[in-house]
């Protein structure tokens, strides 16, 4: 590091000489990434550093970058399904869901009842599995590794049962327009019941083994601290908005599917351990939606009747009305929202896909600068950014 | 909020026609040009909707559409205006998205779409406002809306839309030195990137 000096004095009121140094150091600049473990996936951030203190931090991203948006004006509406499990791969049929709903909103139809409630048990079980995955995989930025192995077994659990209801274990394509693939099989909704039961009496030892844990709340404690102001103005959703004290959640403030008939809380960050906003507070989020979504997989479990699972009138060849609609749902790393034009002919106009990621990461540019540099993977980790999303 | 009759699953949480009108008339009392425009079929689609739609886009006439509705802006350069009537006055905290669409290659004008939110009253709103494609400019909207930022760096690159005023007008998900604009429709892949066939 190149280090200049100036000296300067001078005699202060009481006749005193003081001296002054500044010594000033050239800020260096950092890579981390492309092929970062904690930046969960190609993201390059290049961050400026005055010794252990961040200046700078800017994200590069793109690395991922799939065209998804070009190939939804390209393909017709059925054909683009897959492609939506591939932007948030963690929370797939969250995706499908998002793109489903705005294709209805097009097409005009109503999913059945039965439908509705496989629909929230299937996005609300597929919450717990990525916020397991973001928990456990936060534990290994901040160098905890055991937690990752139980929250990965708790998640293997789900994509079982994924697996049994639609044959495939990460991209499902299971919600479609108009309803579900298929129904649930025989014994399905026990398994779901004996999952929740599963998830409950090991909940708390994900608790005490990671986010109790002391070295846990020192690096994550009064760390990164976004504001109310601050999470609202640079577009945050999901746990970075809800950590930030914001009680916002799409579920109950503008519900779709049969959320308004759950009863459940939505979680907001209190400062559990410092101060709110901070990278603590995202993760308690996350911890305690674990339960909520159990508690609410447990009311739909209670709820769901017989009957159809898909609308009758719905086929492979989908043709919905002229016009434009915007539908967001609440993904597990906030607002996923489909913008989708549509000319009344088989292929859309626009595709426009609202990342929750893309804008979670946007507001780190604004908190790295004076952080300390150990504190970059904590931060980054802390939003949760999966890059197939960010990048699409 | 107005909710349509019959118990859906996603109904309630996207109709937001009110919204729409509030928005329309303080823009009117503000003296900003705006059309507001409201799809005018039903919410829910009839027995044999799709091939009676078919038919009529053939013979022409009067344009049937579903969805939400939106504002359009008549003057792009009252686009910052109009943002800070939306958000000091109408309690948009948020915007939630930035894009572009070109409709049609033959169309002369893309869209710019902002969608916005409102946590405070649990409302959305699209704002559109036409760009000439042999003109393309808007103005930056960063200074009311930090998450404007990267949303329209995004579609200033695949769409070519110069945003006034942006702070950091680089490329976001394609390569810096990335040639033409993807999602317009008269885009040609490139044969070649750096030596990397793309056929």
């Amino acid at each position: 590091m190149a280090t200049t000096s100036e000296e300067t004095s001078a005699r202060n009121a009481d006749g005193v000489r003081e001296f002054e140094i500044d010594v000033r150091t050239q800020d260096v600049e950092l890579n981390m990434g492309p092929q970062h473990p904690a930046t969960h996936g190609v993201l390059r951030v290049l961050l400026r550093a005055d010794g252990e203190i961040l200046t700078g931090g800017q994200c590069h991203l793109g690395y991922l970058h799939r065209c998804a948006e070009k190939i939804g004006e390209s393909v017709d509406y059925i054909q683009y399904l897959p492609y939506t499990d591939r932007y948030d791969y963690l929370a797939a049929m969250n995706n499908n869901l998002g793109y489903s709903l705005a294709v209805e909103k097009l097409l005009g139809v109503e999913v059945p009842v039965r439908g509705q409630y496989l629909r929230t048990i299937i996005a609300e079980l597929n919450r717990i599995a990525s916020h397991l995955v973001a928990v456990g995989t936060y534990g290994l930025d901040v160098g905890a590794f055991t937690p990752f192995f139980y929250a990965l077994r708790e998640r293997e659990m789900i994509l079982d049962l994924f697996e049994k209801i639609c044959g495939a274990r990460l991209t499902y394509s299971y919600i479609r327009p108009g309803g579900v693939m298929n129904d649930a099989p025989a014994g399905w909704l026990e398994g779901v019941d004996e999952f929740c039961d599963w998830m409950d009496s090991k909940w708390k030892e994900h608790w005490n083994l990671l986010i109790e844990s002391k070295i846990f709340i020192e690096r994550t404690a009064k760390v990164g601290v976004v504001t109310a102001e601050q999470a609202i103005d640079w577009g945050c959703t999901g746990p970075m908005l809800r950590g930030s004290g914001v009680d916002w959640d799409l579920r109950r403030d503008q519900p779709y599917l049969v959320y308004d008939r759950l009863d459940y809380q939505v979680i907001v960050g209190v400062g559990h351990r410092g101060t709110v906003g901070d990278c603590f507070d995202r993760t308690y989020v996350r911890m305690f939606e674990i339960v909520e979504s159990v508690k609410m997989i447990r009311q739909c479990l209670a709820a769901i009747q017989d009957g159809e699972v898909c609308h009758p009138d719905v086929g492979l060849l989908l043709r919905p009305a002229p016009g434009e609609a915007y539908v967001g749902i609440e993904n597990p790393r906030g607002e996923l929202g489909h913008y989708i034009v549509s000319d009344g002919s088989k292929i859309a106009k626009r595709v426009r896909v609202r990342a929750p990621s893309f804008c979670n990461l946007a507001v780190i540019e604004d908190i790295l600068p004076g952080c300390m540099l150990a504190d970059a993977a904590a931060i980054i980790g802390a939003t949760d950014i999966v890059i197939g999303e960010t990048d699409r | 909020m107005q909710a349509p009759a019959r118990d859906t699953g996603w109904g309630p949480m996207q109709v937001h026609f009110e919204a729409a009108r509030l928005a329309a008339a303080a823009f009117e009392a503000a003296g900003i040009a705006v059309q507001l425009h409201e799809p005018n079929l039903p919410v829910f689609a009839e027995e044999g909707e799709s091939k009676r739609l078919a038919k009529k886009a053939k013979d022409g006439g009067e344009r049937e559409w579903r969805g939400d509705s939106f504002l359009k802006l008549a003057d792009r350069g009252q686009l910052l205006a109009a943002m800070r009537i939306l958000r000091d006055d109408l309690g948009y905290e948020q915007v939630i998205d930035v894009t572009g669409v070109d409709y049609d290659a033959e169309d002369a004008n893309l869209w710019g779409v902002y969608c916005l939110l409102s946590l405070r009253h649990k409302a959305r709103l699209t704002v559109k406002v036409d760009v000439p494609k042999d003109d393309c400019w808007l103005d930056s909207i960063v200074s009311l809306y930090s998450a404007a930022n990267w949303h329209e760096r995004e579609s200033s690159e695949f769409f070519g839309i110069v945003y006034r005023g942006h702070p950091d007008p680089r490329h976001v998900l394609l390569p810096d030195d990335w040639v033409g604009f993807p999602l317009r429709k008269d885009y040609e892949f490139p044969d070649e990137y750096h030596g990397i066939s793309c056929n």
